[in-house]
């Protein structure tokens, strides 16, 4: 575009300088040409004594009378050659001479500036060419007709320039104007080949379509170059956003980064891709329910890691709740459990207890055969012991009014003297001001009385050893024997094991189990001043 | 003759009338009132302080025996309190004991027996048979409370620490967990006030606590 202006540009200024220097050339030429046939007029006019007749003037002047004046003779001619004549006709004399034709061509044939196609000729007003022609040498310019636009436009007294066809029908530069001398009806043209003048232009324009050739080589090569260096990496930039859209933040490949651009972008890429994963894993680990897994949010502007922190939270605080309302309800169903063992107990205990022994009264009162009276006192003795038995299984009144420690001290002696094994309970709650709540005791009770039952089934112990002690902030109970011990994740269900860890969890307490041969032991760990048992 | 006046606090009727029956044969005894609970008990006792003897049941609604045997204590009265009880465990026993329970005696007991321990209990003196006692000696030998500044166990610990041995040495042989021993430690280092190990052998030997 720009060269095409500048090409334009150029022309118009190159054509308006050869139209110029050809307008001064031919205004040069007429000037020239009117000085010499002025001159000749004027010599011609002060010199009387010179006359000629036709003939030695190789013309055939019509016979009519001619004024004093300066013709074109040239159609009087014999050859037809360019012939300015001169007629005096004053004073009764008769004289005629004709200006040679070489001075005209002379002046015309002085080409400088013309390179080589430049020309200046006269033309008469019959178009026919007076002056010899540059490019028909050997022709007679009298049988060269010029019939152009400037020839025509010349002869109607007009001065002009441009472009147009010359009698070789060629396209050439020329300026025209009319010689003004007198009566003579010449004109005068300087002309140019276009080819000539805008053989440069051409050049020019070869040039420059060579150089936008290269331009727009170079331009596609460099583009071909820039599609690779960055194109390419922006294409595969793009397949990686697309993957990473479509969900796949892992296969993702490295590229080749050329320049710093496109290599922060691919860093910046990088960090979406690490930060996206995060997330991901971040989710996956929710998705598990590993809910103590962390996440920093990447900047303040992070909403899907605020938004996963945030469901963690939640899902953090439902799991919570549900724990809760599962050791509420499980308590609640222990409590139930424990408070209808104890209802049934005492029923036992105190109820039907009193009534056997109100039967005893009765039968000492009335059976008077003192044999039968103490047989039936001892069958009577007999069932009262066993409720006792029974009602101290179900749930130790003992415990009700001295404690989990009296409870455990009597119910350890009680498997002592029924089974035979060695077993001790050290009892080492605080005498005064224990903190040990109802339910602890309950629990610690029935804990006991399940390990003590498990050993006895499974573990053919020898030495069972039972410490309760009691501490600021905790109560533990640490349990041992001696048996063939046991895997825990071989334990059958009802082993009781099950029951043990979730009266633990219903004080929300600790368990810790270690068992081999000859040594298995329980650690349990329950908090004191817990409100919620 | 002058006999024993007799009232008799238990919650369950026919036990009442069984008890009431029995006692009824002896001329010597006058069951003079039945209360089915302690509240009843006291305010009887309050209005009759002449009454010599109460046959007194453990587990009762309102006021208990324990609770009956506090109030006993704080009323002006001569009145000696014998237990009758289905609870035949020592600590049971004891405390009855220790709240000033002239005697013990469990419900089946045999009626000859029963009378027997009215009439020694009358005459102003403490009563335990033989079978009660062990129940509440056996109890006492394992309750004793120490007047120590460190407890048996605190002293078995500092023994065992005092020989060079490990949290872990001690737990195991006491039979206890580790965070036990350490919490006996500390409570040790505690109320002998001082800062580490070394300290408490030295004060402890000092105190010939070892």
């Amino acid at each position: 575009m720009l060269s095409i202006t500048f090409y334009s540009q150029f022309s118009e200024v190159l054509t308006n300088r050869i139209l110029q220097q050809l307008n001064s050339i031919k205004t040069l030429k007429r000037f020239q040409v009117e000085k010499l046939i002025k001159a000749e007029w004027e010599s011609f006019m002060s010199t009387s004594d010179d006359t000629f007749s036709g003939d030695t003037l190789k013309i055939r002047l019509p016979h009519k009378a001619l004024e004093t004046g300066i013709y074109d003779f040239t159609k009087y001619d014999f050859n037809n050659e360019f012939t300015i004549g001169l007629v005096d006709a004053s004073n009764g004399n008769y004289r005629v001479k004709t200006i040679p034709y070489k001075k005209i061509m002379n002046i015309l044939l002085e080409r400088t500036g013309m390179g080589e196609t430049g020309e200046s000729y006269i033309v008469g007003e019959d178009y026919r060419m007076r002056t010899q022609s540059r490019f028909f040498k050997d022709s007679t310019p009298h049988s060269i007709v010029v019939k152009t636009v400037g020839v025509t436009n010349a002869l109607n007294d007009k001065l002009g320039k441009g472009l147009y066809k010359d009698y070789r029908n060629i396209d050439v530069y020329g300026v025209y104007g009319p010689i003004q001398v007198e009566n003579l009806k010449l004109v005068i043209l300087s002309e140019i080949d276009k080819d000539e003048v805008e053989a440069p232009l051409e050049n020019l324009k070869e040039r420059l379509f060579i150089l936008m050739f290269l331009v727009i080589v170079i331009a596609i090569l460099i583009s071909l170059f820039l599609t690779r260096i960055i194109t390419s990496p922006i294409l595969n930039m793009k397949n990686s956003l697309k993957e990473m859209a479509g969900g796949n933040y892992n296969e993702i490949n490295e590229f080749t980064k050329n320049s710093n651009e496109i290599k922060e972008m691919f860093e910046a890429l990088d960090d979406l891709k690490k930060s996206l994963q995060g997330a991901v894993n971040f989710s996956k680990e929710i998705g598990s329910m590993n809910l103590n897994s962390q996440y920093t949010p990447k900047s303040k502007k992070d909403v899907l890691g605020k938004s996963l922190l945030k469901m963690r939270d939640k899902l953090l605080e439902f799991r919570n709740n549900e724990h809760i309302s599962r050791i509420k309800n499980k308590r609640q169903l222990v409590e139930g459990l424990e408070n209808e063992r104890q209802r049934l107990s005492r029923e036992l205990h105190d109820g039907l207890g009193p009534l056997l022994t109100s039967l005893k009264f009765y039968i000492d009162n009335h059976v008077d055969d003192k044999e039968l009276r103490l047989e039936m006192g001892k069958i009577i003795d007999n069932t009262i012991s066993e409720i006792r038995i029974m009602s101290n299984a179900l749930a130790p009144s003992i415990m009700d009014d001295f404690g989990v420690g009296a409870a455990l001290t009597n119910f350890t002696k009680d498997i002592k003297k029924a089974f035979g094994v060695s077993i001790i309970f050290e009892d080492l709650l605080k005498p005064v001001n224990s903190k040990i709540t109802k339910n602890q005791e309950t629990h610690i009770f029935r804990i006991t009385q399940e390990l003590v039952n498990n050993t006895l089934k499974h573990a053919k112990a020898k030495n069972i050893r039972i410490t309760l002690s009691e501490f600021d902030d905790f109560i533990s109970l640490f349990y041992f024997d001696d048996g063939e011990g046991f895997k825990e994740d071989h334990v059958i269900l009802g082993s009781g094991i099950i029951n043990i860890k979730e009266r633990v969890e219903i004080c929300n307490g600790k368990i810790q189990i270690q068992s081999k041969p000859r040594n298995t032991t329980f650690d349990i760990e329950l908090p004191i001043d817990n409100e919620n048992n | 003759m002058k006999t024993i006046k007799l009232v008799i606090a238990d919650d369950h009727e026919l036990f009442r009338n069984g008890l009431n029956e029995l006692l009824k044969r002896h001329d010597d005894i006058e069951v003079i009132q039945c209360v089915s609970d302690g509240e009843e008990l006291i305010k009887f006792i309050k209005s009759n302080p002449e009454t010599d003897i109460v046959l007194l049941d453990i587990s009762m609604p309102n006021m208990d025996g324990f609770g009956a045997l506090n109030k006993l204590k704080s009323i002006n009265t001569n009145v000696k309190p014998i237990i009758i009880s289905m609870h035949d465990e020592g600590n049971y026993i004891a405390k009855c004991a220790k709240m000033g329970a002239y005697s013990y005696l469990l419900k089946n007991t045999d009626q000859e027996e029963l009378v027997k321990v009215v009439r020694i209990v009358s005459g102003g003196k403490k009563y335990f048979s033989p079978n009660i006692s062990e129940k509440m000696i056996d109890y006492m030998s394992d309750n004793t409370v120490s007047k120590d500044i460190l407890s048996k166990k605190e002293t078995e610990v500092l023994t065992l620490i005092s020989k060079g041995n490990t949290t872990k040495e001690i737990a195991a042989q006491l039979y206890v967990s580790s965070r036990t021993i350490e919490t006996h430690r500390a409570n040790i280092l505690k109320k002998l006030n001082v800062k580490n190990t070394a300290e408490l052998i030295i004060k402890a030997v000092n105190m010939k606590l070892i």
